[in-house]
């Protein structure tokens, strides 16, 4: 009895594996929690000393100010400073202002003409009002403006200032007039370039927040929406909208992008890209946690499905929170047109989305390991292209792969005059050349065409990196352990997506957890009338679509 | 808080999660291991007299569960008989779960050395196998409930094809005659019937984590009836498409029989292929309860964190896995787990559910 226990112990050899299978995932865990503890450290704001900076009024005295203003601002050559003198009276003024941040015809016209040259009552009466009484004259009488708004202390002036006001010093008042507002140098509003569709609205967001907010407001009248603004940024500062739908949204999931947003602490957002990464859930995922888009129609939808948009000064791309991986799938475009193509489109773009993950992991699991598999026939046919292909399925995809996305990178920064014939020459040339000489098979080809077309099918652009890197690691599982690394692949991505979660919503969401609703906006886009509800995981506050 | 932090599941979840635990290497041993010892063709009537008492066994199970709301039996065994033989029986428990696990992944590798992977060691297969499971396992019930549910459609997607396409080698009197040899074969066979529902003790672990814990009678039955018709479909197909005596000499007689038809027309002649992806997914499910069972076990039992466990499991799950050293010890260990799971049951359920009344009923404590 014993000794046939002996029998069963396991060699030496299989301890060492036994212990190898324990050290390998306790190195990983080390290293993934140093790097989630090095990259997310999402420190909370210190609470801002909120030691207001020290009162520093303006006095009234021209010739001071004048001193100070020069002081503190004339290192700049882009501003400028005008003197003057009040038309009808020696009363001294000036007006300071960044070239190039105002519009100079109201300038001139509105302020610098009415001051100069048409005094509008006798001089006995200008002598008169000093004081308080010069400034609600020029406020009432003078300026034909639509705000005069005033500043008083020398810090916020200077801010002002450089924020683009022209701002109206005149001797003996203790304040300044900001006659000018900032008319900044916009573009015209276009087609969004990353989202384009053939059937819908040809806006597109631009840099002016302003311009973004006004547009979704122009998508229809209602008392709904609220928009509001944040500053962040704790060196250059920048103006941030978050936009919902006050009677649709989930109240904790607001207070969660609120929370977020005030934590975060960063002296310069240059894009929205910045706020998406500071504010994501997992820093690590391969997946993005929140949608971008260029599309006021788009934005306002996802308003209507209880998201919250976060709009960034200076940057054309609105973020949406939360999405889902089937979200990132769906295009404006499905519901513009009728269900049934709309459904059908959807299909093909989700076997896109496999195809262009798994195609080249299925190619060498079948090539290197398992040809038994495939049809009798193509086996055969595939291993007579093959025939005289040095390298093993790996490397041979490796090389196309790679030199596919090297194209791909290229091809963005190519003047736009040569870029559709390099993009021929590149894919063409090379594909025909390396087949010609033997590197690789034809049938690669086909398969690192229809991986690269496939990827170009998913509607968001940053989804579409998403799954070109995953597919680099699905080679790998496949080339070390063929259709069972595949499947390993497969079942990998699934734990991660179901342990990720974007503002609190499982990325997988309504396939799991199973939310039969949501599914007739999954794979189909069930006809309108069928849409009644809101998506049910976004936990809304109003359920319904129609009453 | 928008987000659910609490460890439930819902009663759909718990259903697709009892129905991977149960359905795993079976699907592919069940034809051989009941034929041999049948002998008749007869082996669905075993399979569906086993199912009857499997499911009242779960029912006992549940009801048993449903007394301690939110505890799972690591935490009310000790709660009935006490601490010392509550962690005595529990432990058993734990090391059963063990042993499945390693048998589950052991088949799992020898099937695909033997299918896919020829020359591949052993290791190879096993440890990436352990590694993936276990990063799911570290998410919680919640993340396995919801990879489970992805999964399940799948699988039953491809198995209900693999089944529509064998019909057409299936001859009806592969089946005949019934009652051949009389009832008394069919009773042989319930022994090894019983062993493929093998891992329905998950149910003392699963009715803890439910939402509704007052839905989990209906929810446990539905979980296992899946299985039972899989189970039953499986058996009537093979062996109305190879006949008893083919069963009996084929090592793996479902991939078999796909193997034995050929489909014209499509991209795979043979449907064997995806019905082995289904099949390994289908194993990581079941391996993946059962790890999931046992670090919980034992947590539970001992107090150690959750985490610590799973990563403490793995090299254990390893050695379980490599101590067979042939095949046949493979199915014999096999054969063991069968017996073991009646153990199990008289111990765990039934002498709990009976300690359970007695204290309640005759001795009217407060338990």
């Amino acid at each position: 009895m014993w000794s046939k226990a002996v029998n069963y112990v396991p060699e030496w050899k299989t301890w060492v594996e036994a212990g190898l299978t324990l050290l390998a995932p306790l190195v990983m865990r080390r290293l993934s929690t140093t790097l989630r503890t090095w990259v997310g450290k999402r420190s909370p704001q210190e609470p801002q000393a909120s030691t207001a900076p020290p009162s520093d009024p303006l006095t009234g005295d021209f010739q001071a100010e004048k001193a100070r203003l020069k002081q503190q601002l004339g290192r700049n050559s882009d501003v400028h400073f005008r003197e003057f003198e009040l038309a009808g009276s020696q009363t001294p003024a000036m007006l300071v202002f960044v070239e190039g941040m105002q519009n100079e015809d109201l300038i001139c016209n509105q302020v610098l003409k009415m001051l100069m040259q048409e005094p509008l009552c006798t001089e006995g009466e200008l002598d008169q009002l000093s004081g308080q009484h010069l400034g609600s004259y020029l406020q009432d009488r003078l300026l034909p403006l639509p705000g005069i708004p005033e500043v008083t202390e020398l810090l916020e002036l200077k801010r002002s200032i450089l924020s683009g006001y022209t701002a109206l010093l005149i001797e003996g008042l203790p304040r300044a007039f900001l006659v000018g507002t900032p008319s900044p140098r916009t573009r015209a509003i276009t087609e969004p370039t990353s989202e384009a569709l053939l059937r819908g609205s040809r806006v597109g967001f631009t840099e002016m927040i302003s311009e973004n907010t006004a547009m979704l407001r122009q998508q229809g009248r209602t008392d709904d929406m609220v928009i509001e603004s944040f500053e962040v940024g704790s060196r250059i500062q920048r103006t941030l909208a978050i936009a919902y739908m006050s009677e649709i949204v989930n109240p904790d999931l607001l207070k969660e992008v609120k929370d977020r947003i005030a934590a975060i602490n960063m002296d310069f957002l240059a894009e929205s890209g910045y706020i998406e990464q500071l504010i994501e859930d997992n820093p690590l995922s391969p997946f993005q946690q929140v949608q971008n888009t260029e599309r006021p129609d788009r934005t306002i939808s996802a308003l209507l499905e209880g998201r919250v948009a976060i709009l960034l000064e200076g940057s054309p791309f609105a973020l949406l929170v939360p999405v889902t991986f089937t979200m990132l799938i769906q295009s404006p475009e499905d519901y513009f047109e009728r269900w049934l193509p709309g459904s059908l489109l959807r299909m093909l773009r989700f076997l896109a989305a496999f195809l262009s993950l798994m195609t080249p992991s299925l190619y060498i699991s079948f090539i290197s390991f398992h040809p038994g598999l495939l049809p009798t026939e193509l086996a055969i046919t595939i291993a007579e292209t093959r025939q005289g292909v040095p390298f093993p399925s790996l490397i041979e995809i490796l090389i196309l792969e790679i030199s596919i996305e090297i194209l791909r990178e290229a091809g963005i920064r190519l003047p736009k005059p040569i870029g559709p014939a390099m993009g021929i020459v590149g894919g063409l040339i090379i594909g025909e050349a390396a087949v010609q000489a033997g590197i690789v098979s034809p049938m690669l080809v086909i398969i690192v065409a229809v991986t690269a077309i496939s990827s170009f099918a998913i509607p968001m652009y940053s989804a579409g990196i998403t799954l070109r890197m995953l597919r680099f690691i699905a080679m790998l599982f496949a080339s070390v352990l063929g259709m069972l690394g595949t499947i390993l692949f497969f079942l990998l991505l699934c734990s991660h997506m179901t342990k990720l979660k974007s503002f609190g919503v499982p990325y997988v969401t309504p396939v799991s957890p199973f939310r039969f609703n949501d599914w007739k906006d999954l794979f189909i886009r069930a006809p309108l009338p069928l849409m009644r509800h809101r998506p049910n995981m976004m936990k809304t506050e109003d359920k319904k679509r129609r009453s | 808080m928008f987000t659910r932090t609490d460890d439930k599941i819902t009663s759909t979840q718990a259903s697709i999660f009892l129905t991977d635990a149960v359905l795993g290497a079976g699907i592919l041993t069940l034809p051989r291991g009941v034929t041999e010892i049948v002998k008749t063709p007869d082996v669905w009537l075993s399979i569906l007299f086993g199912g009857v008492v499997i499911i009242l066994v779960v029912f006992i199970m549940t009801k048993l569960s449903q007394q301690f709301v939110g505890k799972t039996v690591f935490q009310y065994a000790k709660r009935i008989v006490g601490r010392i033989p509550g962690g005595i029986l529990t432990s058993l428990l734990v090391i059963y779960f063990i042993v499945i696990c390693g048998f589950e992944v052991r088949v799992l590798a020898e099937v695909t050395m033997y299918f896919l992977l020829e020359g591949t060691p052993i290791w190879g297969i096993l440890m990436p196998f352990i590694w993936v499971s276990s990063y799911l396992i570290l998410g919680g019930i919640n993340s396995i409930a919801r990879v489970f549910q992805i999964i399940f459609p799948i699988s039953i997607f491809i198995l209900i094809i693999a089944y529509i396409l064998s019909t057409r080698i299936f001859d009806i009197n592969n089946l005949r005659p019934v009652l051949s040899n009389g009832i008394m074969p069919v009773f042989s066979g319930l022994k090894s019937t019983i062993l493929v529902y093998t891992g329905c003790e998950v149910v003392m672990v699963l009715v803890a984590h439910m939402q509704h814990p007052k839905q989990a009678v209906r929810a446990m039955i539905t979980g296992i009836s899946i299985p039972l018709t899989l189970y039953f479909i499986t058996v009537v197909m093979v062996i109305g498409g190879m006949s008893v005596d083919a069963v009996q000499r084929s090592t793996w007689p479902t991939i078999d029989l796909l193997r034995s038809f050929e489909i014209a027309g499509l991209f795979f002649e043979r449907f064997e292929f995806p019905f082995l992806v289904i099949w390994m997914m289908q194993l990581f499910c079941n391996f993946t309860s059962f790890f999931y069972s046992s670090s919980l076990g034992i947590s539970q039992i001992f107090g150690l964190p959750f985490r610590s466990t799973v990563f403490g499991l793995m090299p254990v799950l390893f050695l379980a896995a490599s101590i067979p050293q042939r095949i046949n010890d493979v199915f014999s260990l096999g054969d063991y787990i069968g017996y073991a799971s009646l153990g199990m049951f008289v111990l765990v359920p039934v002498l709990l559910s009976i300690v359970l009344l007695i204290r309640k009923k005759g001795l009217k404590q407060h338990v």
